[in-house]
């Protein structure tokens, strides 16, 4: 799971990219609306928290860009006027949610794991796939009740796989939803992480599609 | 409409000018013209009279007794009628012949009545006594055979054939043939003047009238924006009014900008402030609680808790007063209600949240700022998003005043569950919007909806907010003369009832 985080403030953006870093996720950074318009358009975020007061381009300009371009990945605002017209207007072009500054990190996370589970067309706060079950608001991995211990790769691998549960997910978009975008990629890591879940979890969970990927075959 | 001091009806004023003005005019005139026509017609007379007395001397003869006599009859048949008015006489006032005559009566006048017309039947006229020069033509007034007034020219001839003998000639006729005319002119006269004067109050009328229409217009364009249904005072007005009107908006457009500005500057204050806060209390949170700076910590978040209160209220406050007196204010409720559902439809889709707009017709309108208006209904939506199992309702209303001020809710239930609701005191302002937000979540005792609206008081802390919404909105509401207040929802939750002054 990949965030951009846009925030012109290089205190908060530290410290967002820290507390979503710490929760499992690949954090990219924009400072300005630019680099974030740019990184939105040719990158693959699950989720994106963008603070509306930009240098250069402002933050709602960027989102109805995206938008407009298609790109469809939840978006949570940060706005520090605290105006609800802003907020109205930030929805109109295309946010999720909204928070107003100052606010409490935990609560970033709650929305920014909410989003990215409504997005995935999941409605319960866990996901399960047979025995395995992603509690995303502790971001915690059990298997039959069992806690499942992961590093961070090993993770965003397994919380990618289990949001597009049944669906087959190539090792590019897994690459594109995994690394943050400074980070040297290699597709042939993915088969790594892959090997080394394999083992973790119950057998067959994580099926290979000739030629496409993998998937992640929920037993009924 | 009330009168200051200078003040009046500036129709009043001009009508009063004008029409005095016009009355002093027709006055001055008829009094004048008046006396022309009159002057006029007694030099006529005069000269009819002198024409006669002239025909009178060249139609006397002397004959051989030195007895005056007449030629031929005057033409005009007017001295043969008896009384008619019109007369002539020739007395003789010395005669050489007649020395006795002179010397007896020591009296200038010789035989009086020498010779008459007709007209004078055997009426002698008296001649008052001033003895001319000869050739002299002299007028009397004085009283003819009838009694009435009578106009009378005399000359003292001497005859070419006589030059010893004098001769007084006089023509008389009724003053009334003077008067009369002058009389009937003047009455045609007056009539005309009056017809004048009336014809000219009218006009004068019709053109204050005309005259003063901008004025109307201007009124019906100030009014429009005090009540909120425009911006500025449209259209053209005539190169007097212009000037004002144009000064005006420009003063409006000046309002609005300082409003506009104030409220960037305290968004950008607030953006400025708000972000190194969201910094500061991070870090504290990030302070574990068994380390040495714990209670730094603790301190840090409970100040920036308190700092953010403050600059929250204080920024809605400060630009809320800004906004509350700046005429020609209206906002439209139904884009930004719709608005906020929107946002909150988005914003808890996860938790299948049903918010509805259940009514509120198009033309209501809110008499005051978007800004504070979103303020409001967005505290009290969020709050009641915030606090539903499954349905948030909103609707709003028009409340007439004196009206029983039937709640306008599809639950008839909605009265009853209203403890205090209609029996709110106090003087109501005209006409005022009433929007209903119900949710159907845990509620709130009777004596904990009061206290829910004092500063940074919370219901629950478990919730994340501030404990400022409520408050705001109350302070907002009051501050544009409004109200904000709790009461049971027939939904089962809450029901706050915002009310707030309508812009027609």
């Amino acid at each position: 799971m990949r965030i951009l985080v846009v925030e012109d403030e290089p205190t908060l953006a530290a410290q967002l990219a820290a507390t979503l870093g710490g929760a499992g996720y690949a954090v990219d950074t924009a400072a300005n609306g630019r680099d974030a318009g740019y990184m939105g358009e040719v990158e693959a975020f699950d989720a994106v928290v963008l603070d509306l007061g930009l240098p250069i381009v402002d933050g709602l300009t960027v989102l109805k860009r995206w938008r407009a371009l298609g790109r469809t990945m939840p978006v949570l605002i940060l706005t520090a006027r605290g105006d609800w017209h802003e907020k109205v207007a930030g929805i109109d072009a295309g946010a999720d949610d909204y928070l107003t500054k100052p606010f409490h990190m935990e609560e970033l996370l709650a929305r920014v794991r909410a989003l990215i589970r409504r997005a995935a067309g999941q409605a319960s706060a866990e996901i399960a796939c047979g025995p395995l079950v992603l509690d995303t608001r502790s971001g915690r991995v059990s298997v039959d009740g069992q806690p499942l211990s992961l590093t961070s790769h090993e993770f965003r691998v397994l919380a990618y796989l289990i949001h597009h549960a049944g669906e087959v997910v190539s090792r590019t978009e897994l690459t594109e939803h995994i690394y943050a975008q400074d980070y040297d990629r290699d597709s042939n890591t993915i088969e790594v992480f892959v090997a080394r879940l394999r083992k973790k979890l119950p057998p067959g969970l994580i099926e290979t599609v000739r030629g496409l990927g993998y998937r992640l075959a929920c037993p009924q | 409409m009330s009168r200051g001091p200078g003040g009046g009806s500036l129709r009043l004023r001009l009508l009063a000018g004008t029409l005095v003005w016009v009355l002093l005019t027709v006055v001055v005139a008829g009094w004048a013209l008046g006396r022309m026509f009159a002057e006029h017609v007694e030099r006529q007379f005069q000269a009819e009279l002198a024409t006669h007395l002239n025909q009178l001397a060249a139609h006397l003869a002397i004959d051989a007794d030195g007895r005056p006599g007449l030629g031929a009859a005057l033409s005009d048949p007017r001295f043969a009628r008896p009384y008619s008015g019109l007369y002539w006489q020739i007395d003789v006032l010395a005669d050489a012949g007649a020395e006795g005559a002179r010397g007896q009566g020591g009296d200038a006048v010789g035989r009086p009545g020498a010779l008459r017309s007709r007209s004078l039947w055997d009426v002698v006229l008296a001649v008052p006594r001033d003895l001319p020069a000869d050739g002299q033509l002299h007028a009397h007034d004085t009283e003819g055979p009838d009694g009435a007034p009578l106009r009378m020219i005399e000359q003292v001839l001497r005859p070419a054939e006589r030059p010893d003998m004098a001769l007084r000639v006089i023509v008389a006729a009724n003053a009334a043939l003077i008067a009369e005319p002058v009389a009937r002119f003047q009455r045609l006269l007056a009539i005309a003047l009056a017809l004048l004067a009336a014809g000219l109050a009218v006009a004068a009328l019709v053109q204050v009238r005309v005259g003063l229409r901008p004025l109307a217009r201007l009124r019906d364009g100030l009014a429009a924006v005090r009540e909120g249904r425009s911006g500025a005072i449209d259209g053209r007005f005539p190169a007097e009014i212009q000037p004002l009107v144009e000064e005006f908006n420009a003063v409006l457009a000046r309002n609005a900008e300082v409003v506009a500005r104030a409220r960037t500057h305290a968004g950008n204050l607030a953006h400025a402030v708000k972000t190194p806060l969201t910094v500061l209390a991070n870090a504290a949170a990030q302070t574990r609680d068994d380390a040495p700076e714990a209670a730094l910590a603790r301190l840090v978040r409970d100040q920036v808790a308190l700092a953010r209160t403050q600059v929250d209220y204080h920024l809605a406050r400060s630009r809320a007063a800004a906004a509350v007196d700046v005429p020609g204010l209206r906002t439209p409720l139904r884009p930004v209600l719709e608005g906020l559902l929107r946002l909150m439809d988005k914003v808890h889709a996860g938790r299948g949240l049903v918010v509805r707009l259940c009514a509120c017709p198009e033309e209501l309108a809110f008499r005051g700022e978007a800004q504070d208006l979103q303020e409001m209904l967005g505290n009290l939506v969020d709050n009641a998003c915030k606090w539903a199992a499954g349905r948030v309702e909103v609707r709003a209303a028009r409340l007439d005043p004196g009206a029983a001020q039937p709640h306008p809710t599809a639950h008839p239930a909605g009265a009853a569950a209203d403890p205090h609701g209609d029996g709110e005191p106090g003087a109501r302002t005209p006409a005022r919007l009433r929007i209903l937000i119900d949710d159907d979540g845990p509620g709130l005792a009777a004596d904990a909806r009061e206290a829910v609206f004092g500063r940074g008081v919370r219901a629950d802390e478990r919730t994340p907010g501030s404990g400022l919404g409520l408050s705001i909105v109350r302070e907002l509401a009051r501050l544009y003369g409004g109200d904000a207040r709790l009461e049971a929802s027939p939904l089962g939750g809450l029901r706050a009832v915002l009310e707030l002054p309508l812009a027609r």
